[in-house]
């Protein structure tokens, strides 16, 4: 026996904690380093998030750092070429700070919205939002608004918290997990922890997803759904939960405003709001007093269904009645929504009562003493253990936000919210209904905003738009477009800032998204909308600005370039004041910092935003006597206080780092970051865990913390008042703003409801359905990150081509072989791609993977990469109007009509075969150039920490040692 | 499996020489067939041990890391690439003892080089066994897990070899209707064998794509490899000659390898100068080399079932 | 011993995670680096231990998609440790670790053409061949905290669908998973015996419904008659 060698010499290896940013799921990672080199990032086994673990991406972080397509300094468009040309000349950092703060300046002092700023895959907003609103332009937003921002809206106007960020599934207890339209999401790593947890204990998991991939793979039944239809599948649902009587009756009657009543006139101002008494409480019918009463008190008896006639005449029922009689009628009966979802009326019945049986007879009990708002002292929790998660197969249509409530009026109606089992808030969440935040209206020279650019309207008085009801912002958030659309709308900027629609702007900054390709909707025309010039020659958008770390598309359209660091080179917050990395038992955040020292000339995002910050003076950043206060990103984070106590980092504070959530500055507060492995975990006790929308001892924390700005119960909203008042408004019955125009009126009385309702996905109400009969969808892939990742040697060995995925017999049936070519055609476009035949894909939909498809000679690619010949992009066929009629909602945004999300998974497309001499994928674009510092990508790669240790095994053991048969012998 | 050129040429020529070797030790040392010169018997000498050389120089050409080769004599206990290196190195020193006594004592050679002989002429057929059984031993094709793979580069070998050992006797105005019945016999039993093999590997057996996967109750496709673009083992298992090719190129086979040869030997024996012999012999080694690409073309390894092939 | 992996079909979500972890470990690792070639440019490829292969099994809409992560499975019979011809390839006595010297080894395949898994690959650019080593250089390094010595694809994998072990301790965790599931081997009528066992879909528990059908169907809000609940 020969031993083994030491084949790491530790003494040589120096170990640092650090957050992963391969994507916004932000797992913790510790990361040897040898020689100023990566020699191994694994997962943290004692961070929150991702306990150990660590996916695809985030084991190839060295190829990021590897990456040829990092950009080496800042650059300026060269004097004299077109812009998109992706000609560049070197530029100092002064150079480029001073231009950048000097064109600000000048908008600053005239009209700040003309500044529009917007950020893509960031987890920055807090800053970069705080920056906008002290700059004083509510031109600001972040991805949100084309992402999954009805995933937030949806929750937040109805239970306070939300999927996405804001809540997960209490993997730990639930018996049973609905997972609706996911394939990857934020939670990459606590996702797929969860599901293996519930499939050890025996639960259940049951995938709602056109597509059986990833996920939906592992999943005990799969319910391949047609696109577009969850709402109504979900309703079918309930449907069955009433007609069998199968709901959490105590749930409903304490902690939701289910037994409010609501006044029944219709054609009438007032009707369908909830009947207040003159203080604005809530009326209830009290049972044993047989009166209207106050229906926020306690200890009363209200009845959950009935009708009544209010002290002033006016009829009204509970919100229950409504409910009940809405879902009740036949048109939600599973026989007859099956034809509608392509689900047999046999699945729909038996996946609900599935759920009633565990939510029911499957209780959990906890032990656990715990005190409601009222002061109440309860000594267990119940828990029914019915968990949901959904995401962008709800998100991305135009009624997914009134889908994603009636996935949330499913788990209300089980109860199962915010208890053992269910669906648990994370904090800072839940929030009362909706947050109090307004999004700002006003922008003033020199002036920062009086609130942040964006908040939860709750009325028409909230819409950001002009006495004569014409949005003000360059995005037209908040606009009778979109009124609730509380992340703004990022995928409208380019196309509203050049048709100067409501108005021109001087100057836009993109940070951290390629708005010229995978971003974008309608990528083909936003390029020549970038490159566009008006009569006398000048750019309709008249200086662009990137800040990228990569060459990626979008770099070429810049005018000023300013290139960022990679993630292991900067310092950073992942913020209490944004979305932390919270745990449902657990308040957390978490930081980077320097692994690695840059060897090139680029600067963090965040020291540029601190520096411009000083530079123009904004209050916020600005001592009395004109000085700056602070010197960089570090010294901001330390001493930036939002409220006194209240700071980005809400660990260790204090003078003395003793101080948690709210706290003085610590001046070693970065430090004890860092020592404590890059995160701050503060555990919630076991009293402060559950049911936190009535909860003291977490409400009386959660003030303390700033979370939450009063410590009164949050009301569940089955029935959403805000809802009504916008239908009102279309109606013409508000008494406040109301829209002029009958296309907008109409859109208000259609899609706005008090309850959820389905309604078709707007694309398909616009276009010949039978000439467009495939639905066309995306996936993530869990190996990639949108399009960062095709610059990274390892993970684009995985895919670099995507393909149509289209079911087989379907494909069969009209004669498409797998690998052939296509054309694929929707009312906006055309675009020729490579067929690939599965059985796991309901037959009227075709999929491909997300951001796979790439700009020739971008992130570093040589122009014969796959991913610019073969791959291709979806986004071509996505318009991010309406498909055009001739009538006034031509120029309307393809998103939803409540909160303006980007409707991507809409698309319906048509499929035809291409000809023998087009087997390649179109269209192709220009090659996108190499930047100045770029050195050329290599033919080979032979990366390595450290030399391979010889394992030295002498002659002897060469001669005697071969296989165990060997020694059997 | 991708055939690799240098392999084809060596177990060819090589097999060749091994064969040519073994009949000139046969005809000499057993008194078979007319006596020869000195100068024919070093002509089928050296041009056998040229062969065998030429070949086993080309063997290595495939290898990737050759400083290395060197050590391939090392596991002769399990390795059947071992024991062919070592059996075909051991040659030598036989053959050279043999090839000295011939070349300083002609045709009547003492004891030594005729044992030394003798020896050499079995480990030839040895070396031509390992060969053979290098691929015959791998449970992962089942094309060539069969004992007609030894049994056919043995024959194939020998009877190429009988073909060049009439022609190089024809040069010495020597080939006889020995020569021509003894290659006629072999070229015969090495065909009928190499038809046998291609019955039988017709017959689809062995590991499916279920039992690769474990999913033994229902259609298994395959969905995605996992990589975009080609990997060491589809460059190397995943080559795919197609059926009209491998159908094309077995009928030159016969042509190549054994009709031509035999009608040859026919016309020799019918009285045509045995000089043509020749002909039989570029057609043999043109046939026995489509014969040795079809080897490798039609061995379809396991693996590919992972890639999606649902049988082998 | 007989150390190897079981990998759990039921929670494989097929992510690439530890195919990519065993990528990052091993090319700094005993027999790194792991070439890559044309990394940026047409058909990136590369020297991989450990990949993640997608199937789907029946037709739709009675199919059901699988991955299946594959790597070295230390086979009991290794062949191809009996074909090397060198001694490269040898198989450790001690644990059933199957390992290739590269010092030794000279790049000729015959190896790779025995291993009916796919488990090896040469690196064209070094010349040798490559293939998992059941990261030996982790398990055994003391001076790792005792629950990081373990494979790196093991560590990394977030649905823990991979687990490394003694297959001859019967009290090990592989080894009750494989009795408790029911572990079962890819080809085993090749006889290589190999030790990574795979754990099949669980079948699912089926759940009631009739205790929550109602006898009577509600078919209006009157239907009900309120309850006296306290808020
Ligand atoms: N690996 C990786 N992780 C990521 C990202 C990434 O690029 N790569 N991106 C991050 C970002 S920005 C986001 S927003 C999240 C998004 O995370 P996901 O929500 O997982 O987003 P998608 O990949 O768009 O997945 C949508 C899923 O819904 C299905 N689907 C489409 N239409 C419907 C429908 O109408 N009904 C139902 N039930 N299903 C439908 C699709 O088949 C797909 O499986 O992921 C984040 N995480
Ligand atoms: N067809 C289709 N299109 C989609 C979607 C879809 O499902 N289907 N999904 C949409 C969704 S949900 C989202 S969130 C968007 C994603 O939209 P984006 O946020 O635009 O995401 P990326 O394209 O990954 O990255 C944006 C840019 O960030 C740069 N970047 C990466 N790291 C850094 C860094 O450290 N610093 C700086 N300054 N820049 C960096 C990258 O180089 C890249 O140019 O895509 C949307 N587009
Ligand atoms: S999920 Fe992966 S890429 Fe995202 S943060 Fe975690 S390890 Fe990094
Ligand atoms: S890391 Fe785990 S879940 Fe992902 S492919 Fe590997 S075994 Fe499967
Ligand atoms: S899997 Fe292949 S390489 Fe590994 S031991 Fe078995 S035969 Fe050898
Ligand atoms: S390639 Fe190397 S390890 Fe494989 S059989 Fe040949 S010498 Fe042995
Ligand atoms: S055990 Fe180590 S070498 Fe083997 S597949 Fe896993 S990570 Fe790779
Ligand atoms: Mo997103």
């Amino acid at each position: 026996m020969s031993a083994l060698p030491e084949f790491e010499k530790h003494g040589e290896q120096e170990i640092k904690y650090t957050t992963c940013y391969m994507c916004a799921c932000r797992c913790g990672i510790k990361v040897t380093v040898q020689d100023n080199k990566v020699r191994y990032i694994q997962g943290n086994r004692h961070h929150p998030i991702n306990k150990g673990v660590l996916c695809a991406k985030g084991n190839a972080g060295i190829m990021k750092q590897q990456s040829p397509a990092r950009l080496h300094q800042p650059m300026r468009r060269k004097p004299g070429t077109e812009r998109g040309a992706g000609e560049f000349e070197p530029i100092s950092w002064d150079e480029a700070l001073d231009t950048l703060s000097a064109r600000l300046q000048k908008i600053r002092e005239t009209d700040p919205r003309k500044l529009a700023f917007f950020t893509g895959r960031d987890q920055m907003q807090a800053l970069t939002g705080l920056w906008a609103t002290q700059f004083g332009t509510y031109n600001w937003a972040a991805h949100g608004g084309f992402c999954s921002v009805n995933m937030a809206a949806g929750g937040l106007y109805t239970t306070g918290f939300a999927f996405w960020e804001f809540g997960d599934p209490d993997w730990d207890r639930t018996k049973y997990h609905m997972l609706w339209g996911v394939a990857e999401d934020h939670a990459s790593n606590p996702i797929k922890i969860g599901l293996e947890k519930l499939k050890r204990s025996g639960g259940k998991f049951v995938a709602i997803n056109p597509v059986r991939t990833g996920y939906q793979a592992i999943a005990d039944e799969w319910v391949g759904i047609k696109p577009g239809t969850d709402g109504l599948f979900a309703l079918s649902m309930l449907h069955v939960l009433l007609k069998n009587d199968q709901f959490d009756w105590d749930f409903l009657v304490r902690y939701t405003n289910a037994t409010q009543l609501v006044v029944q006139t219709p054609g009438q101002k007032g009707d369908g709001l909830i009947l207040r008494d003159e203080a604005g409480n809530p009326q209830v019918w009290e049972l044993e007093k047989e009166a209207f009463v106050d229906g926020s008190q306690v200890d009363i008896k209200p009845a959950l269904f009935g009708e009544y006639t209010a002290p002033d005449g006016r009829p009204v029922k509970t919100v229950m009645t409504l409910l009940a009689e809405r879902y009740l009628a036949d048109e939600y009966s599973p026989e007859n929504t099956a034809a509608v979802t392509g689900i047999p009326a046999e699945q729909t019945e038996r996946l609900a009562l599935e759920m009633a049986h565990v939510a029911f007879k499957e209780t959990i009990e906890l032990d656990i003493e715990w005190t409601d708002s009222w002061g109440r002292k309860h000594d267990k929790v119940f828990g029914r253990p019915v968990s949901m998660h959904a995401m962008r197969g709800i998100s991305a249509h135009s009624n997914g936000f009134q889908t994603c409530r009636a996935i949330h009026l499913l788990q209300i109606m089980l109860g199962s919210v915010d208890c053992p089992g269910g669906h648990l808030a994370k904090p800072p969440y839940p929030k009362h209904i909706p947050p109090g935040i307004k999004p700002a209206k006003e922008c003033a020279p020199n002036t920062p905003l009086k609130s942040p650019p964006l908040g939860f309207p709750t009325a028409p008085e909230d819409l950001v738009i002009d006495d004569d009801g014409n949005p003000l912002r360059i995005d037209k958030a908040f606009s009778w477009d979109a009124p609730v659309s509380n992340h703004g709308m990022m995928h409208m900027v380019v196309t509203n800032a050049v048709n100067a629609d409501p108005y021109p702007i001087d100057t836009l900054i993109f940070f951290m998204a390629n708005m010229s390709w995978n971003s974008t909707m309608n990528t083909a025309e936003v390029m020549d909308m970038l490159r566009s010039k008006d009569e006398n020659g000048e750019y309709k958008i008249p200086f662009l600005v990137v800040s990228d770390a990569f060459n990626s598309e979008m770099v070429s359209f810049a005018d000023l370039v300013l290139p960022d660091t990679t993630y292991l080179e900067r310092y950073d917050t992942i913020s209490m004041l944004d979305r932390p990395i919270s745990e449902p038992a657990a308040a957390a955040d978490s930081i980077r910092h320097p692994i690695l020292e840059p060897d090139r000339n680029v600067r963090p995002w965040q020291e540029v935003m601190v520096e411009l910050a000083g530079r123009l003076k904004f209050p916020a950043f600005t001592k009395d006597d004109g000085s700056r206060k602070f010197s960089d990103y570090k010294d901001f984070i330390v001493n930036f206080e939002k409220e006194p106590g209240i700071g980005f980092l809400s660990g260790y504070r204090g003078k003395d780092g003793q101080s948690h959530l709210r706290g003085e500055p610590n001046p070693k507060q970065w430090e004890a970051y860092i020592e404590n492995q890059g995160f701050f975990l503060y555990h919630l006790a076991p009293n402060q865990q559950f049911y936190r929308y009535a909860n003291k001892d977490y409400l009386e924390l959660a003030k303390h913390a700033g979370w939450v700005g009063k410590t009164d119960p949050i009301t569940i909203e089955i029935y959403s008042e805000t809802q009504q008042r916008f239908k009102l408004a279309g109606q013409g019955l508000y008494d406040g703003p109301q829209p002029t125009k009958q296309e907008h009126k109409d859109r208000l009385t259609q899609y706005f409801d008090p309850l959820p309702i389905w309604h078709k996905p707007l694309e398909q109400t616009r276009i010949d359905e039978d000439e467009y009969p495939f639905y066309a969808v995306n996936q993530r892939p869990m190996f990639m990150y949108h399009s960062w990742d095709s610059q990274n040697a390892w993970l684009r060995q995985i895919c670099a081509q995507n393909y149509l995925y289209m079911n087989r017999q379907k494909a069969e049936s009209m004669g498409i072989e797998d690998l052939s070519w296509v054309w694929l055609e929707s009312h906006n476009g055309k675009i020729r791609v490579q067929v690939k035949l599965i059985e796991g894909c309901e037959p009227s939909t075709v999929w491909t993977w997300n951001a796979i498809g790439k700009q020739k000679g971008a992130w570093g690619l040589k122009p014969e990469a796959n991913e610019s010949q073969k791959g291709f992009l979806m986004n071509h066929l996505i318009s991010e109007l309406l498909p055009k009629k001739g009538d006034p909602i031509d120029n309307i945004t393809n998103s939803d009509p409540v909160t303006g999300q980007a409707a991507w998974y809409d698309l319906k497309v048509k499929i035809t075969p291409a000809g023998p001499d087009e087997q390649s994928a179109w269209p192709q674009f220009d090659e996108v150039k190499a930047t100045p510092g770029m050195s050329e990508s290599p033919d080979q790669l032979r990366y390595h920490a450290h030399k391979p240790v010889h394992l030295n095994r002498d002659i002897r053991d060469v001669l005697t040692r071969g296989s165990l048969d060997d020694e059997k012998n | 499996m991708h055939p690799a050129f240098s392999v084809i040429l060596f177990t060819v020529i090589s097999g060749a020489g091994y064969g040519l070797f073994l009949l000139l030790v046969a005809f000499h040392l057993a008194g078979i067939g007319p006596v020869m010169s000195h100068g024919e018997l070093i002509a089928h000498g050296v041009a056998a041990l040229g062969m065998i050389t030429v070949g086993l120089m080309l063997s290595t050409g495939h290898l990737a890391n050759k400083k290395n080769a060197w050590r391939s004599f090392m596991r002769f206990k399990t390795s059947w690439l071992s024991r062919e290196a070592v059996f075909a190195v051991l040659f030598y020193p036989f053959a050279a003892i043999y090839g000295l006594g011939v070349l300083l004592q002609g045709h009547e050679v003492g004891p030594l080089a005729a044992v030394a002989g003798a020896i050499a002429a079995v480990l030839a057929v040895v070396t031509l066994f390992s060969t053979g059984m290098i691929y015959g031993c791998l449970k992962t094709i089942r094309q060539w897990n069969t004992a007609l793979t030894p049994a056919n580069y043995i024959l194939l070998g020998v009877a190429t070899g009988a073909v060049a050992f009439a022609a190089i006797a024809s040069v010495f105005g020597n080939a006889t209707a020995m020569h021509a019945g003894v290659a006629i016999v072999l070229l015969l039993i090495a065909g009928v064998l190499k038809g046998i093999y291609y019955f039988w590997i017709s017959r689809v057996t062995g590991p499916t794509i279920n039992t690769a996967t474990t999913f033994n109750r229902a259609t298994v496709r395959l969905l995605d490899t996992g990589h975009t673009a080609g990997t060491f083992l589809t460059d190397e298992f995943g080559y795919d000659a197609g059926k009209n090719t491998t159908d094309t190129l077995k009928m030159g086979v016969f042509l190549l390898a054994f009709g031509t040869p035999i009608l040859v030997f026919a016309a020799i024996l019918s009285g045509v100068p045995a000089i043509v012999a020749w002909l039989g012999l570029v057609a043999a080694l043109a046939g026995v080399i489509m014969e040795r690409w079809l080897f490798f073309a039609e061995a379809r390894h396991v693996v590919r079932l992972y890639h999606g092939d649902q049988h082998t | 011993m007989r150390l190897g992996l079981v990998i759990d079909m039921d929670t494989c979500v097929g992510c690439h995670a530890c195919a990519v972890a065993c990528k990052q470990w091993n090319t700094s690792g005993t027999t790194g680096p792991l070439t890559d070639y044309r990394p940026y440019g047409e058909d990136p490829s590369g020297v991989w231990f450990n990949r993640i292969r997608h199937y789907e099994v029946g037709d739709y809409p009675n199919n059901k998609t699988v991955n299946i992560p594959m790597s070295c499975m230390h086979c009991e019979h290794a062949d191809c440790v009996n074909v090397c011809p060198t001694g490269a390839s040898y198989k450790r006595p001690e644990d059933g670790i199957v390992l290739v010297d590269q010092d030794k080894c000279m790049g000729c395949n015959y190896c790779a053409w025995a291993c009916p898994y796919g488990a090896r690959e040469l690196d064209r650019e070094d010349g040798v061949m490559k293939k998992c080593t059941l990261c030996v250089d982790r398990i055994y390094d003391e001076q790792l905290p005792p629950e990081e010595r373990q494979p790196a694809c093991v560590i990394t994998c977030p649905a823990h669908a991979r687990f490394f072990g003694d297959f001859d301790d019967d009290a090990s965790e592989v080894s009750r998973l494989v009795r408790e599931r029911g572990g079962v081997k890819q080809m085993p009528e090749l006889g290589y015996k190999p030790v990574n066992t795979y754990l099949p879909p669980r079948i699912t528990r089926s759940i009631p419904t009739d205790d929550v059908r109602a006898n009577t169907l509600i078919t209006s809000v009157k239907d009900w008659v309120n309850k006296m609940v306290a808020r």
